[in-house]
């Protein structure tokens, strides 16, 4: 269900040794120590068996693709012609960029949007809804909250289109309020383009981090919230005391899937702005598809990438690290 | 620990590391392979030629992503034709289409003939079309075909023009103005007016009367169309193609453009096209005019068939006018274009079907889909706002009025450029100084 529980489970599964250790009395009888050697390398070997459905579907469509890139990123390459080898030309572009500092900063942007903004709703609502729990609509409000990370993006970005649009929902909600004067053909504005997309991300990630939240809530003990309470702790006392320093693996989840979703974020805004209006809500992912698709520059686009990934994994192995020391 | 790095746990990392090793290094000894460019070996010159049509049973697919009557239509009328010919046709969405088009033409199981758009002229110098110029001439093609220009390219694939043949045009599509016949009337607009001035002077009265002039979206650059057609009426046609073309040296940092580029700053900043253009979609325009906002729109025949569906009677139409009255009517457009495959093994019978496009009972079919056939007299007469469309393309190909989309072959990213530089403009953020250096910079930094 979610990803807590499913690492709670895993260490169950992991084990794939039991089964030829069963086994292994059979050959103990012919072989004495000789055997025991073998046996170890025998359960290696099985055991890489069992890894094998996953690892290498795993090594053709992520492990290779990403060394390809790699390779390819040392090219001037078309997509078509006999690419010619350039060294780190490619490199050296990227860091002279001027629309590409633009990107950066503006993936740094989205990261409040898709990462601060959703985790704190969604710890917010994971605390209401915990404590709610049992009561009646506290499963409907779940459901609803998560609904957003069902649809696809695709769908999400085309529906969003009309929420934004000059006519749009948002639009009439501000004019039936008397605030007409607001109004504004918000995707098309080079103040509030990059602003809106990224309520957009927030709308999507915040249900799943209540999710997560909420998950983690239900592995901590009831017993010290009464403790708490005995203590004469409120509700407000509670979620600062108890429920956010338990939670800690829970945000170094939350916050490594979102700050991934906010660093490479493309799909929404090719969908809603398509980088504009001018170049307001570009962002790295798009540049990698107007070079790479548009373009002809397969070479600059993969270094991009490549240069995206290890920010990326930085990025993620920076949270892990944080959230591992105790506070 | 996070579950975004699982680590092999009961397996011995080294195990573990050994085996993805292992498979890393065979992909990094295959990589020669993994950059399928073209080999150099010219494979893309035809022999001589002759037009008859093989008689032995073949079969042709054909990749395109048209998604009108028109190609299936010209597809299944052939194959009536020639019933020892059979066709299987791969249609692929427009946008996908552009981003797998390249990787399919260089498998080896290319189809034989693809639709010919932007973007693929990286696949003349890959030499992975054919060049059709043999058959052209065996043909007749110059004499039936209008805009093979289009499609003529040199062998860098760089500039446009100029160089071999690589294919047809089906169906030609070009932009004019669609008004509300309506409206018109009850704002006393007296149409189609002679010169750019008088167009402007009635945009000048629909807004005066409260309404939005010209209907237009920009969130995906949809501006382009009135800008395209206000360069075609401005600028010579020579500067014109020299840049829209792709030619060494071209500029379009020139008075005229700056002009057209000053028009179109205009006619938003007086408010004559929809406000907040920057925030509405090109598509969503077409619409809104078709549920009958506004009183004018500058788009192409391709809308030809919502708008009329949308307006019924009240749909009118009429070419962009010259600057000065009496002048040549010019004006932006594109077509469908079909083109070869240099692996094709039945290249006699594919330019058969090229050939096919230019026939009278082609005609039929693509002046059905709303497209202009190449033989424009063959094309049925029709009645209402498409029967206005086709008259109006009379008067173009008289003037030999079509030019080509500033943005489509003048370099691979000015689609996006152009959008970018548009937004700005009409936003604010440049000058049309600015905005004319900004599609220079595009330019020159791919005809370097």
């Amino acid at each position: 269900m979610t990803t807590a529980d499913r690492r709670l489970t895993e260490p169950a599964r992991a084990p794939v040794a039991p089964r030829p250790t069963e086994r292994g009395p059979d050959r103990a009888g012919r072989g004495g120590r000789r055997t025991a050697r073998s046996g170890r390398r025998r359960r290696r070997a099985v055991a890489l068996l069992y890894l094998l459905p996953a690892l290498l579907p795993y090594t053709l469509f992520s492990v290779l693709p990403m060394l390809h890139t790699a390779y390819l990123s040392f090219f001037d390459w078309d997509g078509v012609t006999l690419p010619s080898f350039v060294g780190l030309d490619n490199y050296r572009r990227i860091a002279t960029d001027p629309q590409l500092r633009a990107a950066a900063w503006h993936a740094g942007a989205l990261i409040l949007f898709f990462s601060v903004l959703p985790i704190c709703v969604g710890l917010v609502a994971a605390a209401i809804v915990s404590r709610r729990a049992g009561r009646r609509g506290t499963g409907l409000v779940r459901t609803v909250l998560f609904l957003p990370q069902v649809i696809p993006l695709v769908a999400v970005g085309i529906l969003w289109r009309w929420v934004y649009a000059e006519d749009g929902i948002l639009n009439q909600g501000l004019r039936a309020v008397g605030l007409g004067g607001l109004a504004d053909a918000w995707l098309g504005s080079f103040t509030w383009a990059l602003p809106a997309v990224g309520l957009i991300g927030s709308w999507v990630v915040s249900g799943l981090c209540m999710v997560l939240f909420l998950s983690g809530t239900q592995r901590i003990d009831q017993e010290i919230y009464e403790a708490a309470r005995m203590d004469g702790a409120g509700p407000v006392r509670e979620f600062w005391s108890i429920t956010v320093p338990l939670l800690r693996p829970e945000f170094a989840v939350a916050l490594s899937i979102t700050v991934i979703a906010a660093l490479s974020s493309f799909d929404l805004i090719y969908i809603t702005t398509g980088g504009g209006p001018g170049n307001s809500t570009v962002v790295p992912g798009i540049l990698i598809y107007r070079l790479a698709f548009g373009g002809g520059a397969v070479g600059v686009a993969s270094a991009l990438a490549i240069v995206l990934t290890a920010v990326i994994s930085v990025a993620v192995l920076v949270i892990n690290r944080l959230s591992r020391e105790a506070p | 620990m996070s579950p975004m790095s699982p680590s092999p746990s009961s397996l011995s990392r080294r195990t573990f590391l050994t085996a993805t090793g292992a498979i890393g290094a065979m992909a990094l000894t295959a990589c020669s392979e993994l950059t399928p460019g073209a080999s150099s070996s010219d494979k893309s010159s035809t022999g001589p030629v002759s037009t008859a049509v093989p008689a032995d049973k073949i079969t042709l697919v054909v990749a395109d992503a048209d998604d009108t009557t028109m190609t299936p239509g010209l597809l299944a009328a052939f194959r009536a034709k020639h019933p020892n010919i059979t066709v299987k046709r791969q249609y692929t969405g427009w946008d996908d289409y552009l981003k797998s088009i390249n990787t399919t033409m260089s498998a080896d199981s290319a189809p034989d003939i693809a639709q010919f758009t932007s973007g693929m002229q990286n696949l003349v110098p890959g030499r992975l079309l054919l060049k059709v110029g043999e058959y052209g001439k065996a043909y007749g093609w110059a004499e039936k075909f209008p805009g093979l220009d289009q499609i003529t390219l040199t062998q860098d694939g760089k500039t446009v023009g100029t160089g071999d043949l690589y294919g047809v045009g089906a169906g030609l599509s070009f932009e004019g103005v669609y008004y509300n016949k309506a409206k018109a009337k009850e704002l006393g607009l007296t149409t189609p007016p002679a010169t750019l001035a008088e167009l402007e002077a009635l945009f000048a009265k629909a807004k005066a009367a409260g309404e939005t002039a010209l209907v237009a979206g920009n969130l995906d650059g949809g501006l382009n169309h009135p800008f395209n057609v206000l360069l075609s009426a401005y600028l010579t046609p020579k500067d014109r193609e020299a840049w829209a073309y792709g030619h060494q040296s071209a500029t379009i940092v020139l008075p005229e453009a700056k002009t057209a580029a000053e028009t179109l700053l205009r006619w938003v900043d007086k408010g004559y096209v929809t406000p907040k253009v920057n925030g509405v979609s090109d598509n969503d325009a077409t619409a809104a005019f078709a549920k009958g906002e506004g009183v004018f729109r500058i788009s192409g025949n391709w809308a030809a068939a919502a708008v009329a569906k949308g307006l019924g009677e009240q749909a009118g139409y009429f070419n962009m006018p010259p600057v000065t009255a009496g002048g040549k009517v010019r004006t932006t457009g594109a077509g469908v274009y079909y083109c070869v495959s240099s692996k094709s093994k039945n290249a006699a019978a594919a330019a058969a079907f090229l050939d096919f496009a230019a026939s009278a009972q082609a005609a039929a079919v693509t002046a059905k889909a709303g497209f202009m056939a190449p033989d424009a007299g063959a094309m049925p007469s029709q009645s209402g706002l498409i029967g206005d469309v086709q008259q109006g393309w009379q008067t173009i190909v008289k003037d030999a009025g079509l030019q080509p989309f500033i943005q489509n072959a003048s370099s691979p990213t000015m689609g996006d450029t152009l959008t970018t530089q548009l937004q700005l403009l009409v936003g604010g953020k440049v000058t049309p100084d600015k905005f004319l250096a900004g599609l220079q910079t595009d330019y020159e930094n791919y005809h370097k």
